[in-house]
């Protein structure tokens, strides 16, 4: 047997302890993993954005609206490829009041032009784009609320009030994780040609999609700067940067979510070092033997930190066999189904597994470093005169 | 009974793995009491905000005073209503106020904006809120561009400082003359203005968002809120002010709570399998101790106890080092989204005495749980074998 062989025998000699320090381990890289997961899958939204989309809204504040005619100025901004405009519909659900969605009427003439993301059946599409009061839904909330094509729903509105009658036209699914796929979108017209004289015509933001990525923040000053003259202005960002000020409004909970995975990884040490430390304690006498035999101090310096790192290292892994079903197959499904506005994608990242198996293994070493270092630094005589 | 002292003298005797174990239900304790802590921050701050001695009329439907519209020709009516307390002109005391969340620059990061909310107050507004004082500067004058602030937005936004002017929208600068704080309630993040510069400002000159009257006593609120919701052409919703307010932080403190429940989990988890490890440790360096108790006459339960009990004391000692540094949070400020207006609050973390000892107790709790297992070895240990050692 080699001395490595020896080092690795070392950590099975407490065999219950071993097995809760691996559990510990494991306990702390679940917990990190679910906690990087939320983060991710709540920045989803931002890195998968598309790099060819631009979002114009009221300069001073989201709740007032845009006028209409200034969608038809956007579209002419040489670079603009398409554009459509958009509102707010904050309707509810009479049947399940509590459960959120989003619902927005758009310009269902642009609407594909711009969000090619989004797939829709072509003959749903086509009755969707016949039918004054269609609706096209994503699958996650029609499976939420059981709807079908072909039903007609009722959405009390928020800020539009009173009863709104619609027919699920068709459901869409989506190819890009940006985009929420528990929305319900309507026809703008539709909500238009219901609105008293003083509210027509107004609109929301207006999306544009443009033919040079790279061009976006010049095209983005040229839109603003059309506008900058008038009591409306303008504030037009990438779709990036507007999912991004949402995100903004939650910075200081994504910080906290932040630390506290970081808090996780000092339990984890914690855990590691104690095991470590005891097993070095009992180990005194034996370590003063083996010297005694003619091991040399980096021998023992081997076993010690061997030992933290294998046990860190198999104690990780199985944390790793936990998470990822756990959270791909049972929690990232449930959150997905139930809150897709806020985690559309919830999935261990595979950069984030593998930090996890690194730290704890580097964590591992680094706990173990200093009692190595102190045996190392042992008398053989001293060593030999400990005991338990 | 085995006399405390020797668990307390053991948990002494091995000091560097008493620590570790200490510091980890510390941090479980710590983060459990802190997020307790801020998830009653969020109600209380929202909380503070309404009180049951003020209604408050929405358009009907509208979730938030955000959304609601209610047309200039109605605030009269629903002052008619009966129910309203009289302030000392004679007149309701009601008053009708515009909410708009403006995008404003951060002062501290460059390209940033934040969403603020302005209300726009008449003289009855300040009178509804008894508590409202002017800390700095003074009150702003009606009529005027003149605005106060909450003290605890004070600085956080470029322009938004006592003496100095920022944009309410283009054209419309609104000048900082006093800054006021509401005993700890969200309207301490808001920022205040004169009703019609803040609808002018914003081109509504025909609607408010909301209708806050006081009421004659705490029993007229049935009365006032029949009167205003059985036109049901007037389309519009009562609701007392605090109900209001709570509905408001439901979703945010539901959110904290959820997440710090979920982190103290696995937290509380990796704890007690470090309590575990460090008591297996205790007990299989003290068997011959062990042995000895037993012959000495000692039962096998009063064994066990005794393991349960220093088990319980390194845990409660861990938690009371974990509450004790949660208390250091109370120095900071947390700023939220109230998901009801998308505008920023500010919120601190605010310690009750019940949240700081059942965290305390669930630090313990974690002691006996990951005691309980090599206790149960203790206790079985034969005094022969293990006096034989």
């Amino acid at each position: 047997m080699n001395v490595v062989g020896i080092g690795l025998r070392n950590a099975w000699r407490n065999k219950v302890r071993a097995f809760l320090t691996m559990l510990g381990v494991a306990v702390a890289v679940v917990a990190f993993l679910f906690l990087r997961t939320i983060l991710s899958s709540w920045t989803a939204g931002v890195e998968s954005a598309a790099r060819d989309r631009l979002a114009t809204r009221h300069k001073v504040t989201f709740v007032l609206p845009l006028p209409l005619r200034y969608a038809e100025q956007i579209r002419r901004v040489p670079g603009v490829k398409a554009a459509c405009w958009a509102n707010w519909f904050g309707g509810k659900n009479p049947r399940d009041e509590n459960k959120f969605f989003a619902s927005i009427a758009v310009d269902s003439n642009t609407f594909f032009g711009v969000s090619d993301e989004v797939k829709v059946p072509p003959e749903e599409r086509e009755t969707w784009l016949h039918d004054r009061r269609g609706a096209l839904v994503g699958d996650l909330l029609a499976r939420q609320f059981h709807w079908k094509v072909g039903d007609k729903v009722t959405l009390s509105g928020t800020i539009y009030p009173g009863d709104w009658e619609f027919m699920i036209d068709g459901v869409y699914t989506a190819t890009r994780r940006s985009v929420d796929r528990s929305t319900f979108f309507f026809h703008w017209d539709y909500l238009n040609e219901s609105l008293g004289e003083g509210q027509k015509d107004r609109i929301g933001w207006v999306m544009t999609r443009i033919d040079d990525p790279s061009q976006a923040g010049n095209i983005a000053r040229r839109i603003d700067a059309l506008f900058a003259d008038q009591d409306t202005q303008t504030l037009t960002m990438s779709e990036r940067a507007m999912n991004n000020s949402f995100l903004g409004m939650f910075s200081a909970v994504l910080k906290a979510m932040d630390f506290v995975s970081i808090v996780i990884l000092l339990i984890m040490a914690l855990i590691l070092g104690n095991t470590i430390a005891m097993g070095v304690r009992e180990r005194a006498h034996e370590y003063g033997v083996l010297r005694a035999i003619g091991f040399l101090p980096r021998h023992l310096v081997l076993f010690i930190v061997g030992e933290a790192v294998l046990i860190g290292f198999l104690g990780a892994t199985l944390g790793l066999a936990i998470a990822v079903p756990l959270i791909n197959r049972a929690v990232g499904l449930y959150l997905e189904e139930n809150m897709a506005g806020f985690f559309p994608y919830f999935r261990v990242a595979p950069g984030a597994a593998l930090a996890a198996v690194a730290l704890a293994t580097v964590l591992a070493f680094a706990v173990a470093a200093i009692p190595a270092y102190q045996v190392s630094r042992l008398s053989t005589i001293d060593a030999l005169r400990r005991i338990g | 009974m085995i006399p405390i002292a020797y668990n307390v003298r053991s948990l002494f005797v091995r000091k560097t793995t008493t620590l570790a174990t200490l510091f980890g239900v510390a941090l479980v304790v710590f983060v459990l009491s802190s997020s307790r802590m801020l998830a009653r921050g969020i109600t209380e701050t929202m909380g503070r905000s309404g009180s049951p001695e003020n209604a408050i009329v929405l358009r009907k439907g509208s979730d938030a005073e955000l959304a609601s519209n209610i047309e200039n020709n109605l605030i009269g009516i629903i002052k008619s209503a009966p129910g309203i307390k009289l302030g000392s002109d004679g007149g309701p005391l009601g008053a009708a106020e515009m909410v708009m969340v403006i995008a404003a620059p951060l002062a501290t990061a460059r390209d940033q904006v934040a969403n603020v909310l302005v209300r726009g107050v008449t003289e009855d507004s300040l009178k509804l809120r008894g508590e409202l004082r002017i800390v700095r500067g003074r009150s702003a004058r009606p009529g005027t561009n003149e605005v106060v602030v909450g003290k605890r937005i004070l600085g956080r936004f470029r322009g938004v400082e006592l003496g100095s002017t920022f944009d309410l929208n283009k054209n419309r600068p609104a000048r900082v003359v006093g800054v006021f704080e509401t005993g700890g309630s969200s309207f301490e993040s808001e920022v205040w203005a004169d009703l019609d510069f803040v609808r002018a400002a914003f081109g509504r000159p025909a609607a408010v968002s909301s209708v806050t009257v006081a009421l004659a006593s705490h029993s007229s609120f049935d009365a006032f809120a029949a009167a205003v919701e059985s036109d049901k052409q007037l389309g519009l919703e009562v609701l007392r002010e605090s109900v209001y307010y709570e509905k408001q932080s439901e979703g945010t403190a539901d959110f904290v709570r959820f997440l710090g429940d979920a982190i103290v989990f696995f937290f509380s988890l990796g704890a007690m399998i470090g309590a575990m490890i460090t008591m297996y440790a205790a007990v299989a360096s003290r068997r011959r101790e062990i042995g000895t108790l037993r012959a000495l006459g000692f039962s096998r339960f009063q064994v066990l106890s005794s393991f349960l009990l220093e088990a319980f004391l390194l845990a409660l000692l861990g938690g009371a080092l974990g509450a004790l540094a949660s208390f250091g949070m109370t120095f900071a400020h947390f700023s939220i989204m109230n998901f009801a207006s998308f505008s920023e609050v500010v919120v601190s973390f605010e310690p009750t005495p019940r949240i700081v000892v059942s965290a305390l107790l669930a630090g313990g709790l974690m002691g006996l749980f990951g005691g309980f297992l090599p206790a149960l070895r203790a206790s079985r240990t034969s005094p022969l074998v293990a006096m034989r050692d």
